[in-house]
């Protein structure tokens, strides 16, 4: 190997093991004025229970965590925020990666099941906003079709609409930010909003209007907290004291108030400047998605030689438990294999690695298994006569793999090898889903936080072109490095 | 120097080799004939046993070679090869290719290692070469590299196999007469050759092989002049 190689891998470790070594998760203020932390797991799209205003700053705010701090504050903690997909919220707590959990969430039956509920701390009632000023009354809605969020009461006050008035479809949508969005392009004519949050979208949206269901059932929202938590008693204490006190009221005068009315004017379908002064807090995310990038590809590239070495050799229990690993791993969903490690690690380990080490761990586990794969084949497309030269000169079998096969191997793969880092670089964007702030996950916040669905988006995808771009230009370069030899 | 005791090799149920004893004198050129397929490239393979022998011996100065890891790398390392296809690392310089092995099995200083190879390059006729990479190289410059590199492992013997057989006619030539000087230079030879003049010529004993045994074990000047066989007289009146 050449010098300036050595230099180059050099520098390549020392900066990964910096990375290693700082801080990943934004752990929104834990400073200490006591001595215990409660860690508040929370979903920062669902404004204004829990938002981050990404023009200002990465702090997620809202609602919840004003009530939250009061809470935490008067039972002598502090708090810490952890931000993660809404669907990542109870396992979170089942593992214990969190103390309690604050997302406009509302007791139900199904999630009764794992968890417990506190006392009901907030009730809001229902509306309907809609695209079409002709639609103003329940009675209206005949022939159209309504849009909920997926499991939500929402969802069964829709079905109670549809079984009073006449040809209701019922379009069910991951989140609220969704449904805004199929209202403003006209796939649905109308969706049942919780009012606090619908208010928000009326303020931003002057196409649509809304009104308030009558008699409606009442969504109240509860803390959620692990079955048989201790804390469970003393957080409905300090509800019902701050109802009694007034707290949660002023509390929700500050989030739910209408504001100002929007202005008229139409707005253009895509808006760029409404979210411009957060795309700062989206590119921060490349920092996290670079480090994750990174890590993963080096470390799945190591653990993908290895299996790929144990695919050739002789020993066949290590054959086979390599061929069973990539079936497995090939076989399988990413996102299902980053759920369950990041998951399940805590459960049987009892060790809580965090969202960003979970992800590397998935990410570098599932790379290996396909760099194994284009491995062996560039190792079985060398020609015989290069082992046989080598083991001719006396050369040991592992220097001979090192410098005679594998870098020939390298060079014929390299196109392969690439295009599996790019791919990884692309779907790294999955790991939003355990709440790790990466380049994804910001563009979600600010889609919730500016109301604009499609910009941010169009951001976060622009930055991973470029980013991949970068890549391919770099695997040009080292292509050509690695042809100066025919 | 060599002993080759009643040396069998089978492919599965293809017997190439049927029991072939030899031996090999040290500074002695053997010129390895035969009709193709009759398991010439297979006998040579099995001396330094890139092909393990499914039973008799080799026993290289005194001692048994054996598929023990450390012990054959050990006998390798004195025993050269040249092959048909040359089979030089693509990724390294000529220069590289000639010092790898010395510098990474023997151990020899880097300085040392280049200062030989480039002698071995003058000894072949490169030595502008040195930079090249094999890929810009022609056949016949690509085997006499291939032959500077086994030199520079200082081996007591070396073996070929049909080293000129992949060669366009024009370059056989230039290979040849580098073999012819080093046959000179006393050092262990066992060629295996299609090249009927240069045995004739070179080697000191002519070794023929047909179906898998050795039928003929003589002189050049013997065999070519009279051949006890008639599957050597039938072999030697088609090629020459
Ligand atoms: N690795 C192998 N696996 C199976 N059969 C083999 C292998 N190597 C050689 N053989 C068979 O052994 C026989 C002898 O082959 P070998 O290469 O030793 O002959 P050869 O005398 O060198 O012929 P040629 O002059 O064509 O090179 C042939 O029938 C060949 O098919
Ligand atoms: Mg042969």
């Amino acid at each position: 190997m050449k010098k300036s190689s050595w230099l180059l891998l050099t520098i390549l470790m020392v900066t990964i093991s910096s990375m290693l070594f700082t801080p990943f998760q934004q752990h929104a203020a834990a400073q200490g004025k006591h001595a215990k932390t409660l860690v508040m797991g929370t979903s920062a799209d669902y404004a204004p229970y829990e938002f981050v205003d990404t023009k200002k700053s990465s702090d997620v705010i809202g609602f919840d965590v004003d009530i939250a701090r009061k809470i935490a504050d008067r039972l002598g903690y502090n708090l810490e925020i952890k931000d993660m997909d809404f669907n990542g919220l109870i396992p979170a707590l089942d593992a214990n990666r969190v103390d309690f959990v604050m997302a406009g969430m509302t007791p139900n039956a199904e999630r009764k099941k794992k968890i417990d509920f506190s006392s009901v701390y907030y009730k809001a009632s229902q509306m309907i906003v809609t695209n079409q000023k002709s639609i103003k009354k329940v009675k209206d809605l005949q022939g159209k079709t309504i849009g909920v969020q997926l499991g939500s009461i929402q969802e069964k006050e829709a079905k109670k609409i549809a079984s009073q008035v006449n040809d209701v479809a019922i379009d069910k949508q991951n989140k609220v930010t969704d449904l805004v969005e199929q209202l403003k392009s006209g796939r649905m004519d109308a969706a049942v909003i919780e009012d606090g949050v619908a208010v928000e979208y009326l303020n931003k949206n002057p196409d649509l209007s809304g009104f308030k269901i009558p008699h409606s059932d009442a969504t109240g929202t509860a803390i959620a907290l692990p079955k048989n938590s201790a804390l469970t008693e003393k957080f409905n204490e300090q509800i019902a004291t701050m109802k009694k006190n007034g707290d949660i009221e002023k509390i929700a005068k500050k989030w739910f108030e209408p504001k100002k009315k929007a202005s008229d004017e139409k707005r253009a379908i895509i808006d760029f400047s409404e979210i411009f002064p957060s795309v700062p807090f989206i590119l921060k995310g490349i920092v996290t998605t670079l480090q994750f990038v990174v890590v993963s590809i080096i470390f799945g590239f190591l653990l993908g030689t290895l299996l790929a070495l144990c695919k050739i050799g002789g020993v066949k229990p290590l054959r086979w438990f390599a061929d069973a690993y990539t079936s497995i791993f090939r076989g399988t969903p990413l996102i299902l294999q980053l759920i369950v490690i990041y998951n399940a690690t805590p459960q049987v380990t009892g060790y809580k690695i965090s969202a960003f080490v979970a992800g590397v761990l998935t990410f570098g586990l599932n790379s290996a298994a396909y760099v194994s794969e284009i491995i062996r084949g560039g190792i079985n497309a060398v020609d015989k006569g290069q082992r046989e030269a080598s083991m001719a000169l006396g050369i040991p079998k592992s220097a001979m793999m090192r410098q005679i096969i594998l870098p020939q191997a390298l060079k014929n793969i390299l196109p392969s090898l690439m295009n599996e880092f790019i791919t990884l670089t692309k779907e790294s964007a999955i790991v939003a889903v355990i709440g790790t702030m990466d380049i994804m996950r910001r563009a979600q916040i600010v889609s919730a936080d500016s109301y604009r669905y499609l910009e941010p988006l169009l951001v976060a995808g622009v930055i991973y072109y470029v980013m991949v771009m970068i890549l391919t230009v770099l695997g040009r370069m080292l292509e050509r490095r690695m042809s100066r030899s025919d | 120097m060599i002993d080759i005791e009643k040396l069998h090799k089978s492919f599965g149920k293809n017997d190439v080799l049927k029991g072939i004893s030899a031996h090999i004198e040290q500074g002695e050129v053997v010129a390895v004939i035969g009709p193709s397929g009759s398991g010439k490239s297979t006998f040579l393979r099995c001396i330094n046993f890139l092909e393990v022998p499914t039973s008799g011996r080799i026993v290289y100065q005194g001692e048994e070679v054996t598929a023990h890891a450390a012990k054959l790398q050990a006998v390798r390392k004195r025993i050269g090869m040249v092959f048909q296809h040359f089979h030089l690392f693509p990724h390294m310089t000529v220069l590289e290719n000639i010092t790898y092995a010395p510098i990474t099995v023997n151990k020899v200083g880097k300085a040392t290692a280049v200062q030989k190879a480039r002698e071995l390059l003058q000894k072949v006729g490169l030595a502008d070469k040195e930079n090249e990479y094999p890929n810009r190289l022609s056949g016949g410059q690509k085997q006499r590299v291939a032959i500077a590199r086994a030199l520079a492992m200082e081996p007591e013997v070396i073996l070929f196999d049909e080293p000129t057989s992949a060669l366009d006619p024009e370059m056989v030539k230039e290979v040849l007469e580098v073999m012819k000087s080093l046959a000179h230079s006393g050092i262990t030879m066992v060629i295996v050759t299609h090249e009927m003049g240069f045995a004739k010529e070179v080697a000191d004993r002519v070794l023929f092989l047909d179906g898998g045994l050795l039928v003929e074990d003589a002189s050049p000047a013997q065999f070519f002049a009279a051949p006890k066989s008639e599957r050597a007289q039938a072999f030697l009146e088609k090629v020459l």
